[in-house]
């Protein structure tokens, strides 16, 4: 019976081109709209990394003026200063844990064909590698040892051994950077990070980093961020007195294997900041912070506020194309109404109509659902020519795929309930002339 | 003309009426906020950065070679661009307008004062920075080459002179007595005295709310081995002075890099990227919302009147013209389109309400509602006008028509 | 009142033309009660559009209540029909969302009468066919013989010259089909003209004249007996054949 009800709403789409093309149409266009920024916000706000993300934590202290907070709300500095990172490093009471920043250096290659460039990279700690899994194509990240000795080691992303190396297994081969000679130790393959979770702070959608050095390495070389620093008193001269200052500009991470591990840790930060307020700094109340992944992309309103509004507009517009798709539903079904008396006096029950013509809607949407998945498509062209730096996120999967379709066949049902009910109370043969 | 016949009758079929009515209204609200957003956003655009825009460019210098002296490099690199053809001013900065990346500080009037009087950006300039940067000096004076002090990154800028913008001026003394007075930078002496007024230069952060606010001072501090440098070309030869530029400079020292060219105009899209785009979405938007809603109305009409070509036909034969039924569908429009502006202007207010609350916007003028209704009027009487001049040619001798 | 003289109606489709009706006269006087008969497919009810200005004719002449409508243009034409026509159909048309004083109230509208000029002529004219006290009430709340009503009342309230009426009995059933006729020869008593087209004998019957078409032609029945006496002396009106 299905199959047939099927085959009728077909037909009964080609009956009434016009109005089943307005229907479509109107589905369609109200599904690519909504698809195509829920595609948007889905992979900018999805769960970088379902496995682990309740485990890894963002460490925030409130080390900031007494007399102004750092933000309005109360929310502690975004990162931590160097004096912090390193004690919380050395402490080492997180299952791994990793201080960051961001620097710009100009690489050298041997290459004679290739001039020297800038490149941006990231300075780190062994246990990165550990937290934020990358995979690696070859060789592997560096050790604690390593970190300890100040290592003029290196790991390289695709994109960068590709343009110094040909995409060959460049481990153990050296690398001049800033007049510093490194070793390569590992080359990451393909990392697909939608946004760069780990260091919010410094822009999830701008350009990718293209290497990786240890963070004491980089310290020793006296190399600054080139990310986000702020300072709130001036930070004195020098770059011992730099090191030393109350300015912050690195990011720290502790990954805590189990919930008493967080709350072990939570108190050790507490015990660290109250240890360090007798020493006059952390003037502000106790504000510590240890956001799991999610919580940190959500504080850091990774998708963006006007993604949001994008996504709310879209379904209020679907909406309208609902409200759309139940009237001319309703005309057609209407128009109908002698055919559905004839079928009521030749024996079909309530029932029969009922699904007749639902499954008539249903199959509206499922047309509408292709365009939409069509538009959803085209939509999705668009994102990427207007918003360059999400061209990460603005890619339909299969998951997404499967939700237009069924978020199309859902809206027409959802529309076709209220016209096929109406539907359904024609009498049998009220519409007959005898 | 016959209102009160028509609503009744309306009233009779509430569903569709409240169908199209639900349309009018979401469509109403919708567009009127979105409106009203991409509105922001254009006057966002729009707003002059202070700078010459047209013939302006920046690039970065990061030297790597053993013994490579940024101080030096500096020096040589902007003599070397101000002889060059074609180069009207040149200047260091570790800075430029709508860059998304500089420096911020507070600024003070007292020592040791708790919270700052005023936040402001901060561009360490050489001596030519108010030529290159094309801002119009209203007060006071620029800076003279001896005034220019060296400085080592991480260093404390406090010079004795410095250069403000008229908004940051005002906000520090809003008598308009600026000039002359001295000002903390930092939380203790020496204060740094106001030189000159520009009329506008703003921050490098096109979301902040302290854009206009700014500060120049004569400081040259390259950070490591890195410079910035910003030159403002001769009119329309700026394409030209890009690519001798890039060539002699890296002639001149193959101990660096010279980094991409990027002129003000591209830095100002890229700056608004964000709010161009979302301009454009939210148009794509409301033009499908009107579209669709001019076709729902189209469907829902041309259902009615082929529902009612018998009634159609009677009113014929009674009497009516072609006109009078032409009238009859037009009012009928413009009756439900009413109801449906009428909630959604209500609709419109409340979602205005919603956006304020949850991301701060501002409150949607007491305009944009009236706007919308006239526009979405005049877009029912288009769509019902096909559906209704097909009724107005049912001929009356429908009505003898047998079943 | 209404004068045909060699009327013709021909539809044309691109292959064949079709003769609705071919020279085609008549004449009806003032204050006659004239039945149109003839089988299905006669003509009659294209005579009646015509005779109602519902239908343009395509040769002849056709003049009501003195008026040449010939070539009169669509405003004029719903204008005459407004001022001196009244319809009774066979499926009464009412327009089912209006109550039945508004129904009434629909050619009183386009006549452009005051507001109060029409609320007497809607409450008189309901009062005639004796459903005042269902005004507010809606069609689908009457029985059909209740709805005919109506429809009189609507023909009746913007007080006609010519009542034209399509098989005015024919969804109703005999009793109802009785009180309806009487109404029409009470209407017609006042002095309305009354043109019906019917294919009922027995209805036909009672009126002062009979014609009977009969392929897009007139045949008058002149010479039947005559159940009622007319109220003025007509006998002497000719249809001619042609």
């Amino acid at each position: 019976m299905f199959a047939y009800y099927f085959q009728l709403g077909l037909r009964s789409l080609r009956r009434n081109p016009i109005l089943t093309a307005l229907m479509v149409v109107g589905i369609g266009l109200g599904i690519a709209a909504s698809m195509t920024t829920l595609t948007v916000m889905h992979l900018m706000g999805s769960d970088p990394i379902p496995w682990k993300s309740d485990k890894l934590h963002y460490v925030q202290l409130d080390n900031w003026d007494v007399n102004s907070p750092y933000s309005d709300d109360g929310r502690p500095p975004d990162q931590v200063t160097y004096r912090d990172a390193v004690a919380l490093m050395a402490a080492g009471k997180a299952d791994k844990q990793v201080a960051m920043f961001k620097i710009a250096l100009p690489v050298q290659p041997q290459n004679p064909d290739i001039k020297p460039f800038q490149s941006l990279g990231r300075a780190t700690y062994a246990d990165f590698f550990a937290m934020f899994e990358p995979p690696f194509a070859y060789g592997h990240g560096w050790d604690r040892t390593q970190d300890a000795d100040h290592a003029r080691a290196i790991v390289l992303t695709t994109a960068l051994n590709e343009k110094l190396f040909g995409g060959q297994d460049s481990v153990g081969k050296t690398l001049r950077m800033n007049g510093i000679d490194y070793t390569i130790v590992g080359v990451i393959g393909d990392w697909k990070l939608r946004a760069r979770y780990y260091d919010l702070t410094n822009g999830a959608f701008d350009d990718p980093e293209e290497f990786y050095l240890p963070f004491t390495t980089a310290i020793d070389l006296k190399h600054r961020a080139s990310g986000n620093n702020s300072c709130f008193k001036s930070s004195g001269e020098g770059w011992d007195a730099y090191l030393e200052s109350d300015c912050v500009w690195i990011q720290m991470w502790a990954q805590l294997d189990s919930p008493s591990r967080l709350a072990e840790y939570k108190s050790f930060l507490d015990s660290y900041v109250n240890e360090q307020k007798k020493l006059g700094r952390f003037e502000r109340p106790l504000n510590n912070r240890l956001l799991d992944v999610n919580a940190w992309m959500r504080d850091q309103k990774v998708v963006s506020r006007d993604v949001e509004v994008q996504t709310g507009l879209a379904f209020a517009f679907l909406i309208v194309c609902l409200v759309n798709t139940i009237g001319l539903l309703l005309a057609k079904f209407t128009r109908k109404s002698g055919e559905i008396g004839l079928r009521r006096a030749l024996g079909a029950s309530k029932r029969e109509v009922f699904t007749q013509f639902l499954i008539e809607s249903a199959v509206v949407g499922l047309t509408g659902g292709f365009l939409g998945l069509l538009l959803t498509g085209l939509g999705l062209v668009g994102v990427r020519a207007l918003y360059t730096q999400y061209k990460s996120v603005a890619h339909l999967d299969w998951t997404m795929i499967a939700m237009t379709i069924l978020l199309a066949v859902v809206s027409a049902l959802l529309a076709g309930l209220y016209p096929t009910w109406r539907a359904c109370r024609v009498q049998p043969a009220a519409q007959l002339k005898i | 003309m016959e209102i009160r016949p028509i609503l009744s009758a309306l009233m009779r079929s509430k569903v569709s009426m409240i169908l199209i009515g639900l349309q009018v209204a979401l469509t109403l609200a919708i567009v009127c906020n979105a409106l009203f957003i991409i509105g922001q956003r254009l006057d966002n655009m729009n707003r002059p950065s202070g700078m010459n825009e047209a013939d302006t460019f920046w690039f970065g210098s990061a030297g790597f070679s053993d013994g490579y002296n940024a101080s030096a490099t500096e020096k040589s690199d902007l003599a070397l661009l101000r002889q060059m053809p074609g180069v009207a001013a040149a200047t260091s900065t570790n800075s430029v307008p709508m860059s998304d990346g500089g420096w911020s500080t507070g600024v003070n009037l007292q020592p040791q004062q708790k919270t700052s009087t005023a936040e402001t950006t901060l561009y360490l300039v050489d001596s030519e920075a108010m030529n290159a940067f094309g801002t119009k000096l209203i007060a006071g004076r620029a800076f003279k080459p001896e005034e220019i002090v060296s400085a080592k990154f991480g260093d404390n800028v406090q010079p004795p002179s410095i250069i403000v913008s008229k908004a940051l001026a005002d906000k520090l003394f809003p008598n308009g007595d600026a000039l002359g007075k001295p000002v903390y930078m930092d939380k203790d002496p020496p204060t740094s005295t106001i030189v000159g007024i520009v009329e506008r230069a703003q921050a490098p952060w096109v979301t902040s709310e302290n854009i206009e606010n700014s500060i120049f001072a004569p400081v040259s501090m390259p950070s490591g081995n890195s410079t910035r440098y910003l030159v403002r070309a001769e009119p329309g030869r700026r394409d030209e002075v890009i690519k001798a530029v890039e060539q002699k400079l890296t002639e001149a020292n193959p101990g660096r890099i010279i980094g991409k060219m990027r002129t003000i105009e591209q830095t100002r899209k890229d700056a608004y990227a964000g709010d161009r785009a979302m301009a454009i979405i939210l148009s794509v938007v409301i033009f499908a919302l009107l579209c669709i809603t001019a076709l729902g109305i189209v469907g829902m009409a041309s259902f009615w009147v082929a529902q009612r070509t018998r009634q159609i036909g009677t009113r014929r034969a009674l009497g009516a013209t072609r006109l009078d039924i032409l009238r009859y569908f037009q009012t009928e429009n413009f009756i439900i389109t009413t109801m449906g502006l009428i909630a959604g202007g209500i609709l419109a207010y409340a979602f205005s309400l919603w956006l304020m609350h949850t991301y701060q916007s501002p409150r949607l003028p007491w305009y944009y509602v009236p706007i919308g209704f006239v526009c979405l009027w005049a877009l029912g009487q288009l769509a019902v006008l096909g559906p209704a001049l097909r009724a107005s040619r049912v001929p009356p001798a429908v009505a003898t028509r047998s079943v | 009142m209404l004068k045909m003289t060699h009327l013709q109606k021909v539809y044309r489709t691109h292959l064949i033309e079709t003769y609705a009706l071919r020279d085609f006269s008549i004449q009806v006087r003032e204050g006659e009660f004239v039945a149109v008969t003839g089988p299905s497919g006669s003509g009659k009810t294209t005579f009646l559009n015509i005779a109602g200005l519902l239908e343009e004719f395509t040769g002849g002449q056709y003049q009501l209540d003195g008026v040449d409508v010939h070539g009169l243009n669509d405003d004029k034409r719903s204008k005459l029909r407004n001022e001196k026509i009244g319809f009774i159909f066979q499926s009464f048309n009412l327009i089912p969302d209006l109550n039945l004083f508004d129904n009434v109230d629909v050619p009183l509208r386009y006549r452009g009468f005051a507001a109060a000029d029409r609320k007497k002529r809607i409450e008189e004219s309901l009062s005639r066919v004796g459903l005042a006290s269902r005004m507010k009430h809606y069609p689908s709340e009457l029985s059909g013989g209740q709805q005919q009503r109506v429809a009189i009342a609507r023909a009746l309230a913007g007080s006609p010259r010519l009542l034209l009426a399509d098989e005015p009995t024919g969804n109703l059933d005999s009793l109802m089909a009785r009180g309806v006729l009487e109404l029409m020869e009470e209407i017609n008593r006042q002095g309305t003209t009354i043109v019906m087209v019917t294919h009922d004998a027995e209805l036909a019957a009672r009126a002062h004249r009979n014609v009977h078409v009969i392929d897009g032609q007139l045949t008058d029945f002149d010479d039947e007996p005559q159940l009622r006496k007319p109220t003025r002396d007509d006998r002497s009106s000719t249809a001619t054949v042609a």
